[in-house]
């Protein structure tokens, strides 16, 4: 297959599989909640209904930086599906998210401006892990790339783990799950409206949907990374950590900010220190 | 030629400053800088195509002696400025400073002048250029900017003339500084820059300008301090004039365990003039000065010297505990600054914490010492002196646009001022989003950055920190009411055309990435490391996105990689900005729980009591975790540890 093709499978397919895993999501959410619950499609389904309604804003920049946001995480995702560097990938997340910050700073909304500073402390909170995560893989590889990874065949979770329980609880933050469901939520347990996403409507709505079904699909893709070899091995464990997300989510209480902020910078830096300190000592530098 | 080409560098700076203080005219005035601006960057374009040369003054004029007696005649500036403003410290260090020298000059009667006395290389090239095509604008920029700040202090007696003469005279000691071959010579232009520094810093006379210069100047002295003491302990081991030889002393010419203690030396000097942790309350302070100095202090010159200095001798300390330690103190300047930067709420002492923390990272650079590393590290010294020298100016103009320098003044700045918050949003996202060249060039750090894991730790982390403080205060920037037509503002010339120069030089010199690359900066890195041009841009065609097929045409760094990361920015931001367009009839007020009053535009609503209240929004500063309070004395503390482990190591052979 050659690249392009690659590349527009990916931008065609990935929201598929992205809104089928929200769809999932919803279903199982509603069942461990004793309720029937929406069909698989409905995400679609809404999708398709904030593509069609008035398209009505307060400001431009918002426009530009939630569709900034989109393109990004695409880019992102194509840099983990053509294997290229891992830190590329990093900083190109990295600049989603301040996009999608900045869309929510873009206006005089006190409840977008609550949900933006929120989300902000949500990147402080997960980036540091995500760089560990690659000094991790180049301790192992001797580079940054990814297809360095797919090509090993031991799998990096055997000498990762302690950065891969780090990654769980990135995986929480990115899916906004309880008890990381800071910034804006997929419930109604948020006290400052929607967030973040106060100030977004209809079809820029859409647009910031589209892109949550990239990026789910975006953060499942680092994880299976662990187990490129075979990668089914690792599509299940993917699969498993998205399953794991619904159950916490279910039996956690959303916690503050700043606790998020200290838990993640305190054991989130440990685990992932102490793994890279031990692979230094023990393997040495390339 | 190149007797001109030097005089040039050097001594123009010099003589337009005495023509400066001589027309008191402000026509005239703008006239010479602006000529002395445009020969200042020719003759660094010329350097550039000539290349490396070396060069001793021909024999005839006893530029040694001038040299001596202007030596001396700084250190005696210094003491009278302690005993005037009676400040103790200045006293203390410039008199260990003073009495050393007359050691070095007179009992140990070295008159050595090592040949050449200035060698040209590569990595000299570089930094002249950032000297003299940023510094130069930055002149420009001063022109107006002065006349403006006197309009508003209402001053009786323009000192425009003086000011502009210590800012035009810095280019030349930078210059000199980064041609110097003659350790003995580098310590005078280094003392140049440090007296230029004080006397920009002290320009207004306020009192705590006075104070800020004061402080200025004796941590600098301390760092001279070191430098004359590494200068007489190499003379007193090794003897002979080529002990005095930077060539020789990173050529490897001068061995042995005698080496690392001087040194040490000399990274702790430049580590004071780099405002390196615990010394960035200097800089810092440097902020009360009028906006051009900070501007000018910050990107071209000065901070630049200090991080010249470590880079210039890396080869002397490669491979030893030394350099590890270097590597860790720049790196946790690199954490600790930007963690506090993140409390701050003047723009300007952001702008400041920001260039302390990125010296830290090209110091860690250095430390780290492989040929990958120092390419980072030169690299960050060009992009730097572009974004940052772009913010300040920027800064500046919104200064003069709102008379405030707070963050939370600037809030809405977007709708009052839209191209200086255009060319604003554009510095700082290039100051730390891909695809720009700050970060391009932190991902080359980060590459590097394993042979040192912990200063690769303490990496990640102000990366993290750094993405946080200039989100939030570019949210502030852009927060606005729903209103649409945002009037453009009118720009100076003196203003508009350094700040459009220096936007276009960061996307330029950004795309432009490869053949720069190629043309400058492998050769100065193998100034500084040979050997290792193959591996440097092996390791960057990494970065490309998509495709074998481009990589192997990206082998040796082409332009591709850095290209579709620009493309994929200027699809993501570019193309909106211009296309999107909005009627007026789609814009909405902003959700407050239906209690708004008046029209879309309005920031009004029904408080308690139905009484009509604007509503007021606030930054985020977290001033309980990483304000300078709760946070400064322990980064103070493990950074006298760091420095006092590091001149340890220079102790300590291998």
């Amino acid at each position: 297959m050659n690249e392009l093709t690659i590349v527009i499978a990916t931008i065609v397919l990935a929201p598929i599989v992205g809104g089928l895993l929200f769809g999932i999501d919803r279903r199982i959410t509603a069942r461990l909640q004793g309720r029937y619950g929406p069909p698989i499609l409905q995400p679609f389904y809404d999708f398709f209904k904030l593509l069609g309604k008035e398209s009505i804003v307060v400001s431009k920049m918002q426009l530009v930086w939630i569709y900034c946001y989109l393109i990004l995480m695409i880019a992102s995702l194509l840099c983990l599906i053509l294997k290229a560097d891992f830190l590329v990938l990093v900083f190109l997340l990295g600049f989603a998210g301040v996009s999608l910050v900045l869309g929510g700073f873009s206006t005089k909304s006190p409840y977008s401006h609550f949900g933006a500073n929120r989300e902000l402390l949500q990147i402080l909170a997960y980036e540091p892990v995500l760089l560990l995560l690659a000094i991790g893989i180049y301790a192992k590889n001797g580079t940054f790339l990814i297809s360095a990874i797919t090509s090993r065949e031991e799998p990096l979770l055997f000498s990762l783990w302690p950065l891969f329980l780090a990654v769980l609880y990135v995986l929480t933050i990115k899916m906004r799950k309880s008890p990381f469901d800071i910034a804006t939520s997929h419930h109604a347990h948020q006290e400052i409206v929607k967030g973040i996403t106060t100030e977004f409507s209809g079809p820029f709505l859409a647009i910031y949907e589209l892109a949550e079904w990239y990026e789910i699909v975006l953060v499942l893709g680092v994880i299976v990374l662990f187990w490129a070899n075979p990668l089914w091995v690792g599509l299940v464990i993917a699969f498993a950590a998205f399953l794991l997300e619904l159950v916490v989510d279910n039996i956690a209480a959303r916690m503050t900010a700043r606790w998020m902020v200290r838990l993640s910078w305190s054991i989130g830096l440990i685990l992932g220190i102490v793994n890279i300190a031990y692979l230094y000592i023990t393997k040495g530098v390339f | 030629m190149t007797d001109w080409m030097m005089a040039i560098a050097i001594l123009l700076p010099v003589v337009s400053g005495l023509l400066i203080l001589a027309i008191r005219n402000y026509f005239a005035r703008g006239v010479i800088v602006v000529v002395t601006a445009l020969v200042l960057i020719a003759n660094s374009l010329l350097f550039a195509t000539k290349g490396p040369l070396t060069y001793t003054p021909p024999p005839g004029f006893d530029w040694a002696l001038l040299i001596t007696i202007l030596d001396y005649a700084i250190l005696i500036t210094y003491i009278i400025i302690g005993f005037k403003y009676r400040n103790w410290l200045v006293l203390i260090f410039s008199a260990t400073q003073l009495i050393p020298l007359l050691y070095f000059e007179f009992i140990m009667k070295a008159h050595v002048h090592p040949e050449p006395a200035f060698v040209v290389d590569h990595l000299a090239i570089v930094m002249t250029l950032i000297i003299s095509i940023i510094g130069s604008l930055i002149c420009v920029y001063a022109i107006r900017y002065m006349r403006d700040h006197e309009e508003h202090l209402h001053l009786e007696k323009s000192r425009q003339s003086r000011f502009l003469f210590w800012l035009v005279l810095f280019l030349g000691a930078m210059n000199a500084l980064v041609f110097a071959n003659n350790l003995h010579w580098m310590y005078f232009f280094w003392e140049v820059t440090t007296l230029c520094c004080y006397m920009l810093i002290a320009h207004d006379k306020t009192k705590i300008a006075l104070q800020n210069a004061a402080r200025a100047l004796w941590m600098n002295a301390t760092g001279g301090t070191a430098f004359i003491l590494g200068i007489i302990y190499l003379y007193a081991t090794q003897g002979g004039s080529s002990a005095l030889s930077v060539q020789n002393i990173i050529g490897g010419n001068v061995h042995g365990a005698a080496m690392l203690l001087p040194v040490a030396l000399l990274c702790y000097t430049g580590c004071t003039k780099a405002a390196q942790m615990p010394f960035q309350s200097w800089l810092l302070g440097a902020m009360v000065a009028p906006t051009p100095v900070s501007a000018l202090l910050h990107s071209s010159t000065m901070v630049k010297a200090g991080v010249y200095m470590v880079l210039r001798f890396a080869p002397a300390y490669a491979g030893t505990y030394l350099s590890t330690a270097i590597a860790v103190v720049g790196a946790f300047t690199f954490f600790g600054a930007s963690a506090l930067a993140i409390s701050q709420t003047t723009g300007k002492r952001v702008l400041a914490y920001s260039t302390i923390a990125n010296l830290g990272l090209i110091i860690a650079c250095a430390g780290i010492n492989t040929p990958l590393s120092i390419a980072a590290a030169i690299l960050l010294i060009i992009f730097h002196a572009i974004s940052k020298g772009l913010l300040f100016l920027c800064a500046g103009a919104i200064e003069h646009q709102i008379w405030s320098r707070e963050i939370e003044d600037m809030e809405g700045l977007a709708a009052k001022a839209p191209l200086i918050t255009l060319i604003t949003a554009a510095g700082m996202l290039s100051m730390f989003l891909p695809p720009f060249g700050m970060l391009l060039a932190k991902w080359v750090a980060l590459e590097a950055a394993y042979r040192v894991p912990l200063a690769a730790i303490l990496f990640i982390l102000a990366s993290s920190l750094t993405i946080v403080f200039w989100t939030k205060w570019l949210g502030r920037l852009l927060e606005v009411v729903p209103k649409l037509g945002w009037p453009l503002e009118k720009l100076s010339p003196s203003y508009s055309v350094p700040l459009w120069t220096l936007f276009i030089a960061v996307f330029v010199v950004g795309i432009g990435i490869g053949p720069i690359y190629q043309s400058f900066i492998a050769s100065a890195t193998s100034n500084v490391i040979s050997g290792l041009s193959a591996i440097v841009a092996s390791n960057w065609s990494d970065i490309v996105l998509a495709s074998s097929g481009a990589k192997a045409g990206a082998a040796i760094l082409g332009a591709f990689p850095v290209w579709s990361l620009y493309v994929v920015l200027g699809i993501a931001l570019l193309l909106p900005m211009l296309f999107f367009g909005l009627k007026p009839t789609q814009l909405r007020q902003v959700y407050l729980c239906g209690e708004q009053t008046g029209g879309v535009d309005t920031d009004e609503w029904l408080a308690e009591a139905d009484v009509k209240t604007k509503f007021i929004l606030g930054g985020y500063y977290f001033q309980g975790t990483v304000g300078e309070k709760a946070f400064n004395p322990w980064v103070n503390t493990v950074a006298i540890l760091l420095l006092a482990i590091m001149i340890g190591c220079g102790v300590i052979v291998r």
